[in-house]
């Protein structure tokens, strides 16, 4: 970054907006404001008008956004019709995967190889599309089996339904990663949304010129890296959940990770715990659900409860719980109810407004349950506490438990220890000590962990990870998301396809034009089997995946 | 999203980096299509439908069912301890309540493993099943066991290990011997003395279709284990009755393999052979697994399925349909085996196994106690061409204090003869597994 640049981070989130400027010499400034749910945008432009002044604004090189936008137009179910057409070939029944009230099951089917085993009813696309658009349906999503390996069917369906479609969403074009019933959940949605996002993007556009501003914007994806605006537009399905991966990526700027650790944001309403191996955030095998629809978007791995310190106290019987209803404003802020943070005021591990409103509500919940209030107090905490190792506990068992698929990774395979325990949120301090010693690990309460969801999206790298498949019997190599086709000689090597997959992700990064960075890319995975035919190898099937790492640009420490 | 009817566990484990050499069947690849059609069909996103990683089997689980010599080390690679490991898992999962069904889909297969193991047979070192049902026996409650081997090969390592054993019950249909390797499994071969009727074999003509199995899945093995009434049922689940496949002759489908799971019924599967891997797996384990956990699998079929070209002849049918009767008669009206040697008398029977992976000739000499009370304890005396004489002894699951006794004796009066390079104990009533 040159020397006066700065990054804005933006992060939009469900209930307050945060933003941050960041220079050379760390963060300038931030601001803070309660999100308007009816309009993201003026959410937005009060935010940047907020935090930087005519100069400042100049000098804004990169703005970095994570938005509720796509999410809250999925959970309130604002979504445009889509037609979806799909062809399945042998395997489960299609129906299942119905989805919205446009959906075609037509004629044709790839195998995994890529092999095309029947050939697609393509008449019958022209048809359907048609009588959709004649019903103002604008929207389309093309999706075929195993279109990862071979897209023509799909290329074909869009070929298709030509004009009667404002966009088409091509399956292949999401993920490289196998699975026809996740590829037609997330087309879809991608096609659901993206008008709404497309009108979102030339607002902010319109905003920014308007104050004046040049910058480069991206948003902010699930997985903890971001991509440029331009291309969003084509994926905005992308941006879902992006929220839990800007303080992920905010603690990994605000402190220099390099070992096992566990990021505890422990906020108003839940605890969203994330976990770092070796320094580098985990990501999730399959892609993000999203109101019980598993998709292909990648994520970081989270998990969020419902403790935080506004989460109402309850007594049970003999026995306290905390959340998963939120009680709060703590009665130390004016509310009614006793919550997890009243507990620590009362008990005086924090000093938080108005401490005896807070020692008089656990007082009085204590008397009506005939115990003393300490007690009640220290009960409540401590299942606050049990409640989050509990999960953190599940996390790394899962981790433990993944399935791997050589005997290798059987008896080689790593396991997590944590070393530390980062710990930030509102309440955070109060908690340092309960996890003190925890897994023989060092508590970390970083500083201005209050901004680190928008210092995390303002610092977020651009991140791509494609998938390379080579079969030198049919002679092909195909990149599937980012529609590299080519064919290749048949003595092609693992090693050609790793240097293609890293060729591949490094022409594509320059295309979005994001900076390049020399070791943040990395091969995931990479593996070359014989293909056997009556005992003598005619081919290799060759496959890689390759990254670029989620990762801060710089880090503020 | 699809529910699973039953709540299902997968235990996947392709060791995809190990093979037994570069282009023998059993090879790195060999589950690598299968994985991808089942990860591109979602089955791993099915509500109530699970992956597990396997166990590693230890060296106890291997000792607890085998003689292996010199030792469990010498005649094991990882690959091996972890899809018996698998085995276990599946097992584990299903009676611990974490599942109502569980498949292992591990490789390397186990099902030519015998008793006794000197290397490997028919590609398998250890018996995946064998283990399993071992591990049941000495951790849980479970007494009676049915393991239908649906492999086109017949499992003469699961029938050896249970030839004298009248708890576990062993009906294995195949490809007829007399056409294909390992050459056994005749319909007179039915088990010892001790478990007369407790093997059951169903050798079917090459070129037997879904009709003919299915025939013999109704007609024969339904009724048997109905009147057995096992506890568990385990499908040791080979794929190579396919008609892809490269190295059998039947012209069973995937839609059939399918099928045969919904009528058996398993609560556990455990992979075995099959070596169609591109044409027949993919869609035979998608099959099974849906079959299993009880989802409509009616839209499953290979690519070139042509329903002509697999029918099996007329002929083939009025054969099956005449060995019912051979069949069923083996299970209900076993041989008595009238005129033997009195009680608490040593039967005894020569063998010669052949290890055609390894090359390795086998000579056993078995004596089991004649008992009444229990199976009888017994010992298994072997040399092969790798190793010289040596000694197993067992004495069973629920062995009567006479022959808990008897087997002490057999392990002193062998140590003191000096003659056997190495000797097995097996003691099941101690659950202590050791070599001398």
């Amino acid at each position: 970054m040159n020397k006066s640049a700065l990054y804005l981070g933006l992060d939009v989130g469900g209930t307050h907006t945060d933003a941050v400027l960041i220079g050379e010499e760390g963060i300038v400034s931030h601001y803070k404001a309660v999100t308007d749910h009816d309009n993201l945008l003026l959410s937005v432009r009060k935010a940047i008008e907020g935090i930087a002044g005519g100069a400042d604004r100049k000098k804004i090189q990169r703005i970095n956004l994570s938005t509720t936008l796509s999410t809250n137009a999925i959970v309130e179910n604002r979504l445009e019709d889509v037609c979806v057409i799909i062809s399945a070939g042998p395997g489960i029944d299609p129906d299942n995967f119905k989805i919205g009230t446009y959906y075609y099951v037509i004629d044709g089917s790839i195998d995994h190889r890529g092999t095309e085993v029947r050939s697609l009813d393509a008449k019958l696309v022209s048809r359907i599309a048609g009588e959709v658009s004649g019903k103002g349906v604008k929207a389309f999503a093309a999706v075929t089996k195993f279109s990862t390996r071979n897209p023509e069917h799909e290329n074909l369906i869009a070929r298709e339904i030509g004009s009667a479609a404002d966009f088409v969403t091509l399956g292949h074009k999401l993920s490289g990663r196998l699975s026809f019933p996740r590829r037609i959940v997330t087309a879809y949605f991608n096609s659901a949304v993206r008008r709404i996002f497309e009108n979102f993007s030339d607002s902010i556009e319109e905003c920014l010129c308007d104050l004046g501003i040049e910058a480069e914007v991206n948003v902010l994806k699930a997985d903890g890296g971001t991509m440029p605006f331009s291309f969003s537009r084509g994926i905005p399905v992308e941006s879902i959940l992006s929220g839990p991966a800007a303080s992920v990526m905010g603690i990994a700027a605000l402190c220099d990770i390099t070992r096992d650790s566990i990021m505890l944001d422990i906020g108003g309403t839940t605890t969203d715990i994330a976990i770092f191996a070796a320094g580098a955030p985990l990501i999730e095998k399959e892609g993000i659900s999203l109101q019980g629809f598993p998709t292909l978007v990648r994520s970081l791995m989270t998990r969020s409860i419902g403790v935080g310190g506004d989460s109402a106290i309850h007594v049970n019987g003999g026995s306290v719980s905390v959340g998963p209803d939120r009680g709060g404003p703590a009665m130390a802020a004016g509310g009614t109810v006793p919550t997890l943070v009243d507990a620590f005021n009362a008990i005086r591990i924090v000093r938080f407004m108005d401490a005896e409103a807070s020692a008089q509500g656990i007082a009085d919940l204590a008397k009506k349950n005939g115990t003393s209030p300490d007690k009640l107090a220290d009960a409540a905490i401590e299942y606050a506490v049990a409640r989050i190792k509990d999960e953190v506990n599940a996390m790394l068992g899962e981790i433990r438990d993944r399935p791997v698929y050589t005997i290798h990774e059987m008896l080689e395979g790593k396991k997590i220890q944590p070393a530390l325990v980062y710990i930030m949120g509102g309440p955070a301090e109060a908690f340092r000590d309960k996890f003190a010693g925890w897994l023989g690990a060092e508590v970390v309460v970083p500083p201005n962990y209050d901004v680190a969801n928008a210092v995390g999206a303002a610092l977020a790298k651009t991140t791509i990870d494609i998938e390379l498949f080579a079969d030198t019997c049919r002679r092909t190599m195909i990149i599937p998301n980012i529609d590299v086709r080519r064919t290749i000689p048949s003595g092609y090597t693992l090693r050609d396809a790793e240097r293609d997959a890293r060729n591949s992700l490094a022409e594509h990064r320059g295309s979005l034009s994001a900076p390049a960075g020399g070791s943040d890319m990395e091969i995931i995975e990479s593996s070359s089997f014989n293909i056997v035919e009556g005992f003598y190898t005619v081919g290799r099937d060759i496959r890689v995946k390759c990254q670029i790492k989620p990762g801060v640009i710089k880090r503020l420490t | 999203m699809i529910k699973a009817k039953n709540r299902m566990g997968l235990i996947f484990f392709p060791a995809y980096d190990w093979a037994i050499s570069p282009t023998h069947p059993e090879r790195e690849e060999r589950l690598l299509y299968t994985q991808d059609q089942l990860r591109e069909e979602g089955i791993f996103d099915i509500q109530g439908l699970v992956e597990y990683k396997p166990d590693i089997a230890r060296e106890e689980d291997v000792l607890r069912t085998h003689f292996c010599f010199p030792d469990a080390a010498g005649v094991t690679t990882e690959s091996h301890m972890i899809s018996a490991g698998g085995a276990i898992k599946a097992a584990r999962l299903l009676l611990d309540g974490q599942v109502d069904k569980a498949f292992a889909l591990v490789r390397p297969p186990g099902h030519h493993a015998m008793k006794s193991v000197h290397g490997n047979r028919g590609f398998c070192n250890i018996n995946n099943e064998a283990i399993m049902i071992e591990y049941i026996r000495d951790h849980y409650s479970t007494r009676r066991i049915a393991v239908v081997d649906t492999d086109c090969h017949h499992g003469d390592g699961t029938q050896d290990i249970y030839w004298n054993d009248p708890n576990v019950l062993y009906i294995s249909i195949h490809q007829d011997g007399r056409t294909l390797y390992p050459g056994s499994g005749h319909v007179s071969e039915c088990g010892g003395p001790t478990a007369a009727g407790r093997t059951v074999n169903i050798p079917l003509p090459p070129g037997t279709s879904d009709e003919g199995f299915l025939y013999a899945i109704d007609e024969m093995v339904l009724p048997i284990l109905k009147h057995f009434k096992p506890e568990i049922i385990v499908n040791s689940a080979g794929q190579d009755n396919h008609y892809s496949d490269p190295i059998t002759n039947m012209n069973f489908s995937a839609q059939g393999y399918a099928m045969l799971n919904d009528r058996l019924d398993p609560d556990i599967a455990v992979l075995e052979g099959g070596y169609s891997i591109q044409g027949a797996l993919p869609y035979v384990n998608l099959g099974i697994i849906l079959a299993m956990a009880g989802i409509d699998y009616s839209h499953v079929r290979e690519p070139d399925y042509d329903a002509a070209a697999v029918r099996q002849d007329k002929g083939i049918m009025d054969y099956v349909k005449r060995l019912k009767e051979a069949v069923l008669g083996v299970y209900f009206n076993p041989p008595t085996y009238e005129g033997l040697l009195p009680y608490r008398q040593y039967l005894t029977r020569r063998k010669n196994v052949f290890y055609d992976t390894d090359g390795i000739r086998e000579t056993q000499l078995e004596s089991i106690m004649r008992c009444g009370e229990c199976t009888g304890v017994w010992s298994l005396e072997t040399s092969s061409t790798v190793y010289p004489l040596s000694l197993g002894i067992e004495i069973p699951v629920g062995a009567c204090t006479a022959c808990e006794k008897e087997g002490g004796r057999l392990l002193d009066n062998a140590k003191k003869s000096g003659k056997y390079k190495t000797i097995q104990m097996i003691d099941r009533v101690k659950k202590e597994y050791y070599s001398r």
